[in-house]
């Protein structure tokens, strides 16, 4: 005889299985996101804190502003995390776009106090400022990535800030109006140079970088993807 | 979620609602203990010994026979040599003339099901049963038999529970691992009545199946599973006597292993296609509704993880290799991050993890179910090497198949 009891309450049980282990990917994904917010967070208050010392020590005291440098690791470290999390919840996530928002911000407001010290404080730093799509519409853009990841873990004072060329943020897109990129992605302005247009390997990219060669070398890498 | 990944999950539902079917008949209805009662009646029994090459296992066979406590009258053992060429027949010729209980017989070659026909034809037993000739029964497994038949007057044919005789290398504890998962998923599937096969090693059958439903019959060199197929389609009931052990041989190397499960996979696929008109058919209560369907499923579910798992890892290679070339970025080991954040905390993970568990649970019970003992070396044999070799004999069966050909025993 077909004991169906038997076969619905497997069938229960099974599907109870898939909707907690849902439920719990879906809790443990909202507490990533919640983190990666509280980072940006505590960067946010960390770079408003940044500017007013900036403001306050105007160009009186270098010394004391290059020891205090602005917040490349830790921005560093939030593109890890949000990379990641993009992997894993989709560049389409309400969450992930939200934080991409925010981690943007972060980084213009970073690149332009990275200026502001430059020209009070005399010093050169290098950046790269690396626009990509993940749209679909720029296959070369995760090898680009790799390839300033390799560079920024090899040359840990190279300041590199990724923007998603297609987010809706009117203070990225004001940026790339400013710096004039068209959408032939992937793009690279390189210390506030003329776009550079098209995938550049490891040795293509050393030499766009001007005095990449006097910049201290890390010995240590490890892989993270540049986005 | 691309369609590939879709499968994926579609295949861990399937066998995850499988694992808890089984799960459920466990608490349903638990096996019960090993007694030392003693059966009220002892029938005759004819245990069949078909050979065919056996010289380095037939001796241990005949005497595990001999050794078993049943009174000597009431037993006869045929030994039906199928024509072998080696020393099978002398040693066999040897053990019969010095043991009255045991008989031999010399045949040309025809086949296993010919071999066991030959002793079903000449036999007057109430019970007949069947021992390969790589295979030795415990001293008490007959009597358990009797005593299972005893306790299930409607059961026509028994399997008892099989183990792996002294396993050494890293594929031998691999099949023991296998076996021990296998002693818990036929007495779940015994508790449904849909018991798919009465394998070689000390099956037994009461003397009216044959006269019921015939002998045995050619079918794609898995006869045991075949008569099987046929005894449920006559409703002739197959149980699994728990108690009742049998140590067999396994293959020592891996081309043997998957001759052997090519021959047992392709020979489902063919039988299962002679017996189509089963599947979802709820006249053949749980065989027809559940062991069917699932066994082909498990079959088409195996391949496609298999091709997707293959296709997943062959591409992330090109692609890293491509992305070296084309970047120049040296390649690296992988980081491990032991921050909880970067953790595959994946439905994904969790389901595959569950599915793991209740597979190692199943385990453990057959184990206890066998008073067995599975290492940890067996256990990681079994999960290291089990999914990399089972899709090649799945894949393979599916091209004999396809190509209707008949799969060897050698």
């Amino acid at each position: 005889m077909t004991d169906w009891k038997k076969y619905l309450l497997a069938f229960a049980i099974t599907a109870a299985i898939f909707g907690t282990a849902f439920y719990i990917a879906a809790k443990l994904d909202a507490v990533r996101v919640a983190d990666i917010r509280a980072t940006q967070d505590a960067i946010s208050i960390d770079l408003l804190s940044s500017e007013t010392q900036f403001e306050l020590l105007g160009n009186t005291d270098c010394e004391t502003l290059s020891e205090h440098p602005v917040l490349t690791d830790e921005l560093n470290s939030l593109a890890e995390q949000l990379s990641y999390a993009e992997s894993k919840l989709g560049s389409d996530n309400n969450d992930v776009i939200s934080l991409k928002k925010q981690y943007s911000l972060l980084e213009i407001k970073d690149y332009l106090l990275m200026q502001q010290v430059s020209q009070k404080c005399g010093t050169k730093p290098i950046s790269v400022l690396y626009f990509y799509s993940n749209s679909g519409d720029c296959p070369d853009c995760g090898r680009a990535g790799d390839v300033l990841t390799y560079l920024r873990e090899n040359y840990p004072d190279l300041r590199v800030y990724s923007f998603d060329y297609n987010l809706d943020l009117s203070a990225l897109q004001t940026l790339i109006a400013l710096r004039k990129v068209d959408d032939n992605l992937p793009a690279f302005v390189i210390n506030n140079g003329a776009p550079v247009y098209g995938f550049k390997n490891v040795d293509d990219m050393q030499a766009l970088i001007p005095g990449l060669d006097t910049l201290a070398t890390s010995t240590a890498a490890t892989s993270t993807k540049e986005k | 979620m691309d369609i590939g990944a879709l499968g994926v999950y579609v295949c861990l539902f399937l066998a995850l609602y499988f694992e808890v079917f089984l799960l459920i008949s466990f608490f349903e209805k638990k096996p019960h203990k090993k007694t030392s009662a003693r059966p009220a009646r002892y029938p005759t029994v004819t245990i069949a010994v078909p050979a065919f090459n056996e010289e380095h296992t037939i001796l241990a066979t005949l005497e595990s026979l001999t050794a078993l406590e049943y009174p000597e009258n009431k037993l006869e053992i045929m030994v039906v040599d199928d024509g072998s060429t080696d020393g099978t027949r002398k040693i066999a010729e040897q053990f019969a003339a010095s043991h009255p209980q045991v008989s031999y017989y010399y045949k040309e070659n025809g086949g296993k099901y010919t071999a066991l026909n030959f002793a079903i034809e000449r036999s007057q037993a109430e019970l007949i049963g069947c021992l390969d000739a790589d295979s030795f029964a415990s001293p008490d497994a007959l009597v358990e038999v009797v005593k299972a038949f005893e306790h299930n007057p409607d059961a026509m044919a028994l399997m008892p529970i099989m183990k792996v005789h002294h396993p050494k290398s890293i594929l031998e504890l691999m099949q023991s691992v296998e076996y021990t998962f296998g002693v818990f998923y036929r007495k779940m599937i015994d508790n449904v009545g849909a018991l798919h096969v009465l394998p070689g090693p000390f099956s037994f059958y009461r003397r009216a199946v044959f006269s019921k439903i015939g002998l045995f019959r050619h079918a794609h060199n898995t006869e045991d599973m075949e008569i099987a197929f046929r005894m449920h389609k006559h409703g002739l009931k197959i149980i699994n006597a728990h108690t009742a052990y049998v140590y067999t041989t396994v293959p020592k190397s891996v081309r043997k292993l998957l001759v052997q499960r090519v021959r047992w996979s392709q020979g489902f696929l063919q039988n299962s296609i002679d017996y189509a008109y089963m599947y979802f058919n709820p006249r053949f209560g749980n065989f027809g509704m559940l062991t069917l369907p699932f066994g082909l499923l498990a079959f088409f579910l195996g391949v496609y993880t298999a091709v997707y798992s293959l296709y997943t890892v062959s591409s992330s290679i090109i692609t890293t290799a491509s992305d070296f070339w084309a970047t120049g970025v040296p390649l690296t080991m992988p980081s491990f991050r032991i921050q909880w954040f970067y953790m595959d905390t994946s439905m994904l993970s969790f389901i595959i993890l569950i599915s793991l568990g209740f597979m190692l649970v199943s385990i453990m019970l057959g184990q206890r179910m066998a008073q067995n003992r599975i290492t940890i070396k067996a256990l990681i044999s079994y999960f290291a090497l089990f999914g990399l070799i089972a899709p090649l004999w799945l894949l393979r069966a599916s091209w004999g198949t396809i190509r209707a050909r008949e799969a060897t025993w050698r």
